[in-house]
């Protein structure tokens, strides 16, 4: 169950104070317990209402699974010049009665005000919380020092690479993992693991690992157009394998159906036997087989949430950086030339 | 053979080889309540391996469809993930058999090694197999005896595929029994073969009294007894016997929770740190709390009496179903023990342990000595101790409790704490233990399960008691909803401390 304790427009002088003073209004008039918690500083950057109201509403699901401070930027710099703040609390009903609730503060900035946003963003961080900055939409190539400041102190850069225009998009976040501390987190990442896991299971067995040094080509089906967005799921995909079996056989992608993402994988081996993956969507599972002599059992894997509020979830669950999406951007990056 | 490189990074990292694990009592109340479910639940979470056979072994006539139909049903009741998933269940249903047979009847172990032979080649299992003794231990000889003649255990100083047997408790009545079971076990197991469950070593929060203690920097400077006055450990239930009274009422919670729950916390609140996160290096350590331990000179017991828990009348002990009418078996203990080692010698634990008690809580809680010099008492203050206090179970989570100033023109303080709870900051539900330690059985990491030696000492230690308590009197009363008989207050105020309220 989730509530908001309040939406209060507030002085963008004084937002750590009207939090406060929410807080002690909530707690003395509240009867069930309520407890305030944070992991992470999230900070989402929009650059229009409606991706406003898409972060906001995003945030305040997944911060039932990962407790945070959410700010929510929304910055203008074509508009008049203005700013204004809100605050609020989501809270989320976990056993026991007890309400736990983290805060939110939105930002709306314009004109040249919009430069007054990163400074006091790094004003709000909560102290000794790693912080994820969300970029909703279009990435900042324009605006290089606007987001230099605002990304600083990030830890983690977490976008979507479905929504990448072409290769510069992907050049830019190689270019922020290599030169930067902030660790990259693409959603896309997040929508493959399923995939991930289904390929490690099907080469379990010992039989199958030895076959991972014979395969021969890579065939990934995948849905939603061929745009460099819509393929850059399947682009992950493959880099992955790559990089993680040191070798880099032939790939394909094929175009299949309106549903973006992933919808099958054929991996060929040397001796000519094939490995298949196919998503079933309905049944919410990933079903692979194998032919040849050393074939395995079929084996299942169950799909995960594809909802950006669990992406986002699961990138945040994980403390460091991934090492393993860094190997496999690196090669992707490669792959993309 | 190298790990899987696919497996690097993903949540399930660790996923062990396909094996054949054979459940003896596959009949009973744990392999329904308990074993098949937390199996299911690992495969929900893609934890097992496809090819994961799991064949169940009891006198009962069934066929393998009748077996499936059953152990659905049971994880419909009891699986961490519900409802079931039919494409999950599907396959995981595929790799559950069945094969009837007595304990102690030659062929029926010929039959069940003839299938899992048959499992080897078409399910991949490659040999390797987990024998699961979900049976009381009268029937370990026959068990382990028929494995070892029908060549249906491997020795790992060979090689080839493993073999691996998992006991439950009671490990032993007393030391002596205790040291017979353990023969038994490795009459046809080597000891590394051989993972004793004590299920409060598979509960997240008791794997992360070690990272608390060995992962922060913070705690272990005071972890001694310059800093730390006493500790308490309380595991409290609120319900009495259920259904177990017969084997109850022939052990006590001396046997059923302290002999292996609390001592296994014990171990671990004042082990000294390993040299590795290995199992016999945390086992090392562990033993040597054990035997460190000073023999008992302060020990009470009691037994409930007729009460009222959680608002609804309970009765006495000895009106409880397969419970002697004159039974003298204590329904509560609580004992002063000492570690006689440089870091801990002279700084009393204080432990009990009950049923029928007001409600159901595990909780360790390490009480401070006062700051050294009593600055703010001049001013008429009462100080209080700083105590850490540890929630094993339910609402798990670590809370400190220390003095703060009062806000207002005059100096006046009063005890606040910080608190983290699991469920606030992470939300997600803990897996249940017994799916960690299957898991972990699997993988064949033993660090989470009981050794020989720590079962043999700790029933060393235990033993004067018991017998010193089975030539006396009877159990002191106390009601049902209570925390004890008055004795046990005795027992810690007599030295100035009182039994915090968890």
């Amino acid at each position: 169950m989730e509530t908001a304790l309040n939406d209060l427009r507030v002085d963008v002088t004084s937002i750590e104070k009207q939090l406060a003073g929410l807080w002690r209004a909530e707690t003395s008039d509240s009867e069930k317990a309520l407890t305030k918690a944070a992991l992470w500083n999230v900070v989402a950057h929009t650059w229009t209402p409606e991706q406003h109201a898409h972060a906001t509403e995003i945030l305040s699901h997944a911060s039932a699974s990962v407790p945070q401070r959410t700010i929510v930027i929304q910055a203008d710099p074509r508009g008049d010049a203005r700013m204004t703040s809100w605050i609020s609390a989501n809270c989320h009903l976990i056993s026991g009665g007890r309400q736990v609730c983290s805060e939110e503060i939105s930002i709306v900035a314009a004109g040249d005000q919009v430069d007054h946003v990163p400074p006091l963003v790094s004003a709000l961080l909560l102290p000794d919380m790693p912080v994820g900055v969300w970029w909703v939409g279009e990435l900042p190539r324009d605006h290089h020092a606007y987001a230099e400041t605002l990304l600083e102190p990030a830890d983690r850069l977490i976008f979507d690479s479905a929504q990448f225009q072409g290769r510069e998009d992907l050049e830019l976040v190689a270019r922020i993992a290599e030169e930067t501390t902030t660790a990259p987190a693409d959603l896309n990442w997040a929508r493959i693991e399923e995939w991930r896991a289904a390929t490690a299971a099907l080469f379990d067995p010992a039989p199958m690992r030895e076959r991972l040094q014979t395969v021969r080509s890579i065939r990934v089906f995948s849905g939603g157009g061929t745009s460099f967005g819509a393929l850059s799921e399947a682009l992950l995909y493959v880099a992955w394998l790559m990089a993680q079996t040191g070798r880099e056989p032939d790939f394909d992608f094929v175009s299949e159906g309106v549903e973006a993402g992933i919808a099958a994988v054929e991996i060929l081996f040397e001796d000519n036997s094939i490995a298949v993956m196919r998503g079933d969507r309905d049944r919410r599972v990933v079903i692979s087989t194998s032919d040849g002599s050393e074939a395995s059992l079929d084996c299942i894997t169950r799909t995960l949430a594809r909802n950006e509020a669990d992406l986002i979830v699961r990138l945040l669950k994980r403390p460091e950086a991934d090492k393993v999406y860094l190997k496999s951007l690196r090669i992707a990056r490669r792959l993309a030339q | 053979m190298q790990p899987n490189p696919l497996r690097e990074g993903l949540e399930q990292e660790r996923v062990p080889d396909p094996s054949c694990l054979v459940i003896f009592g596959a009949s009973g109340d744990l392999t329904q309540r308990k074993l098949v479910p937390g199996l299911y639940s690992l495969a929900h979470d893609g934890l097992l391996p496809s090819g994961q056979t799991i064949v169940g072994m009891a006198r009962a006539d069934m066929s393998d469809e009748q077996f499936r139909a059953s152990m659905r049903e049971a994880c419909e009741q009891h699986a961490r993930i519900r409802p079931i998933d039919d494409a999950v269940w599907d396959t995981f249903a595929k790799g559950l058999f069945y094969v009837r047979g007595e304990f102690a009847d030659r062929d029926a172990y010929i039959r069940l090694r003839d299938r899992l032979e048959e499992f080897d080649r078409t399910r991949g299992t490659g040999g390797r197999r987990i024998y699961y003794l979900a049976v009381p231990p009268d029937f370990f000889d026959d068990i382990a005896r028929h494995l070892g003649e029908n060549g249906m255990v491997t020795d790992p100083e060979r090689g080839g595929p493993y073999t691996r047997v998992i006991i439950e408790k009671p490990f032993g009545f007393d030391s002596a029994s205790a040291r017979d079971l353990n023969r038994i076990a490795v009459s046809t197991f080597r000891e590394r073969q051989v993972f004793r469950i004590d299920h409060y070593l598979g509960k997240e929060t008791v794997q992360n009294l070690l990272v608390l203690r060995f992962a922060n920097g913070l705690f272990e400077p005071f972890w001694n007894r310059q800093y730390i006055d006493h500790v308490q450990l309380t595991v409290a239930e609120s319900i009495g016997v259920e259904k177990r009274g017969n084997y109850f009422d022939s052990a006590g919670i001396t046997r059923d929770i302290i002999q292996n729950h609390m001592l296994q916390l014990v171990s671990l609140v004042a082990m000294e740190p390993p040299v590795a996160f290995e199992a016999d290096a945390v086992r090392d350590e562990k033993v040597k709390v054990l035997r460190a331990l000073r023999p008992i000179h302060d020990a009470v017991r009691g037994q409930y009496t007729a009460g009222s828990v959680l608002g609804e009348d309970a009765r006495a002990y000895r009106e409880e179903d397969k419970v002697k009418p004159d039974s003298r078996t204590e329904t509560y203990a609580a004992l002063k023990v000492f570690v006689d080692n440089w870091r801990w010698v002279d700084v009393p634990f204080y432990v009990r342990a009950g049923k029928r008690l007001p409600k159901r809580v595990t909780d360790i809680s390490i009480h401070f000595r006062p700051a050294p010099y009593p600055l703010f008492s001049r001013l008429g203050l009462k100080m209080n101790a700083n105590v850490l206090a540890i929630r094993i179970q339910p609402d798990e989570g670590i809370s400190l409790k220390f003095d703060s100033k009062l806000p207002g023109p005059n100096v006046r303080t009063a005890p606040v704490t910080m608190e983290f709870r699991y469920a606030t900051s992470f939300g997600a539900e803990p897996p249940e233990a017994y799916e960690r330690l299957l898991l972990e059985t699997m993988i064949g990491d033993a660090t989470l399960f009981a050794r020989r030696d720590e079962i043999e000492t700790a029933w060393a230690w235990l033993d004067p008691l018991l017998k010193k308590w089975e030539s006396e009197g009877e159990p002191e009363p106390y009601p049902a909803g209570t925390w004890g008989p008055e004795a046990s207050d005795a027992l810690i105020e007599k030295d100035g401390r009182k039994w915090r309220r968890p």
